[in-house]
């Protein structure tokens, strides 16, 4: 990744993260944005073509769609292939249940990745988190996609009860020719009352830094660069993208710096009232987000490697931004080392007395 | 790669200028391709209407730059390019 380019600022995000609705079929208990029933103020079919076109006319590669469930939308089909006839490139995140062998049909024909959410490696697992029925019709889906030879990963959210089955997920991956995903947990949306019970521990943050280590076909997305180690350092960012290379639309046009920062405080416009040329290039909240530096992280070894982590977690878990990610290896590490000193000293004592 | 050479962009293949130069999206990936040219090459030029001789004689008609330094930059960077598998040249002669 040219980091020095992107620090010269470019002209438009590389991707735009778009959630269409806040509808929902599920009700998974980590949903980072609380989705459900339709809200009013939703953008209509016309509004959404307005946004495409926006996007694309400032040369946006590549929309990240999610939601919501997309395809909760009657008219998402047709704004997909009108986002392909721009030229845009669309990934899309789904919890499969609504694709079936016409959509799959209608999604070969475009420039399309598709993420179906699973967060086990079989139904009680999964359905424990994302509800009852959903790893069938999600498996359903990897089924139809997998037979049109559309590129599909499964995406999974680090919980503490995702973790102990990473590698039956990645087996389950490459049983359906999927590539794994794993997202970071964020205390946004109905996260922020599973994160106490869900967030995996600061032990299991480091083991799992050790997984990935070890599984370079896994992708992460932007989400955990706080524990990337050297040997993935070439494999994605080592930064946080947002308003440098990434931003957020939500279902009724607002621009926020990243999914995870749907606060008013973040708000930078909104479509399809506002240009997106102008709230990318002139927003005080996108200034501000742009020169944020995490101080206190710079004179650490990790820095080249994580810049300080999220924002979007150190805000939700310390209410300010500039801090350090609470995620951060080292602080993992550390913990991970001490608990072992600790139970070390345990039995030692155990064992004298 | 000769002067009549003109290029086009490889499927899924998108690419818009910035501060540094030129910015490629590669579908196929790896995802982002980023190239320090400045205003050497308008991402006008991958549509395939201008070959690399007229790119040449544009450049030297805007700039004071020795025409062999322009030559060998324009040949550098599209050759960087065509073995990424961004773009690819086709003869007109």
């Amino acid at each position: 990744m040219g980091n020095q380019y992107v620090e010269m600022g470019l002209s438009a995000p590389v991707n735009a993260t778009w959630e269409v609705t806040f509808k929902c079929n599920l009700s998974c208990i980590h949903c980072l944005s609380d989705s459900g029933r339709k809200r009013p103020g939703e953008l209509t079919t016309a509004e959404c073509r307005q946004v495409i076109d926006q996007l694309a006319g400032q040369k946006v590669f590549q929309f990240n769609i999610g939601g919501g469930e997309p395809f909760a939308r009657p008219d998402f089909p047709d704004l997909m292939e009108y986002a392909h006839e721009k030229g845009m490139v669309t990934c899309i995140s789904t919890n499969g249940t609504l694709i079936d062998r016409d959509i799959a049909r209608r999604l070969d024909k475009g420039l399309v990745y598709i993420q179906v959410s699973l967060d086990g490696a079989a139904p009680e697992s999964n359905d424990a988190i994302r509800g009852q029925g959903s790893f069938k019709a999600a498996m359903k889906a990897l089924d139809h996609l997998h037979s049109r030879s559309i590129e599909v990963s499964i995406n999974t959210v680090l919980t503490r009860l995702s973790f102990p089955e990473l590698d039956k997920l990645h087996d389950l991956a490459a049983s359906v020719g999927a590539k794994l995903r794993v997202s970071r947990f964020r205390p946004s949306g109905r996260g922020k009352a599973s994160w106490s019970d869900l967030n995996v521990s600061q032990d299991q943050m480091a083991d799992f830094s050790g997984w990935l280590s070890q599984h370079l076909g896994v992708s992460t997305g932007d989400s955990f660069f706080s524990v990337t180690t050297e040997e993935r350092r070439s494999l994605g960012l080592n930064m946080c993208g947002a308003c440098k290379l990434t931003c957020c639309v939500s279902p009724k046009g607002e621009v926020y710096p990243c999914a995870f920062l749907q606060d008013p405080d973040f708000l930078a416009g909104k479509l399809p009232r506002d240009r997106f040329g102008d709230i990318w290039r002139d927003s005080p909240v996108f200034a501000s987000f742009r020169e944020l530096e995490i101080k206190s992280c710079e004179s650490c070894h990790r820095f080249d490697l994580c810049h300080g982590g999220c924002p979007a977690i150190a805000f939700h878990t310390q209410r300010k931004l500039g801090v350090p990610d609470p995620g951060c290896l080292v602080n993992c590490v550390t913990v991970k080392s001490m608990e072992k000193f600790e139970k070390h000293v345990a039995k030692t004592a155990m064992a004298a007395g | 790669m000769g002067p009549h050479t003109i290029y086009n962009l490889n499927a899924g293949v998108q690419v818009r200028r910035e501060v540094f130069g030129l910015l490629f999206y590669n579908y196929k990936g790896p995802r982002l391709y980023f190239v320090p040219s400045r205003d050497l090459i308008d991402p006008d030029f991958f549509d395939g209407r201008r070959t690399v001789g007229d790119l040449v004689d544009t450049l030297g008609s805007r700039h004071a730059w020795p025409e062999q330094w322009i030559s060998d930059r324009v040949h550098q960077v599209l050759g960087v390019l065509e073995e990424k598998g961004l773009i690819h040249g086709q003869s007109v002669c």
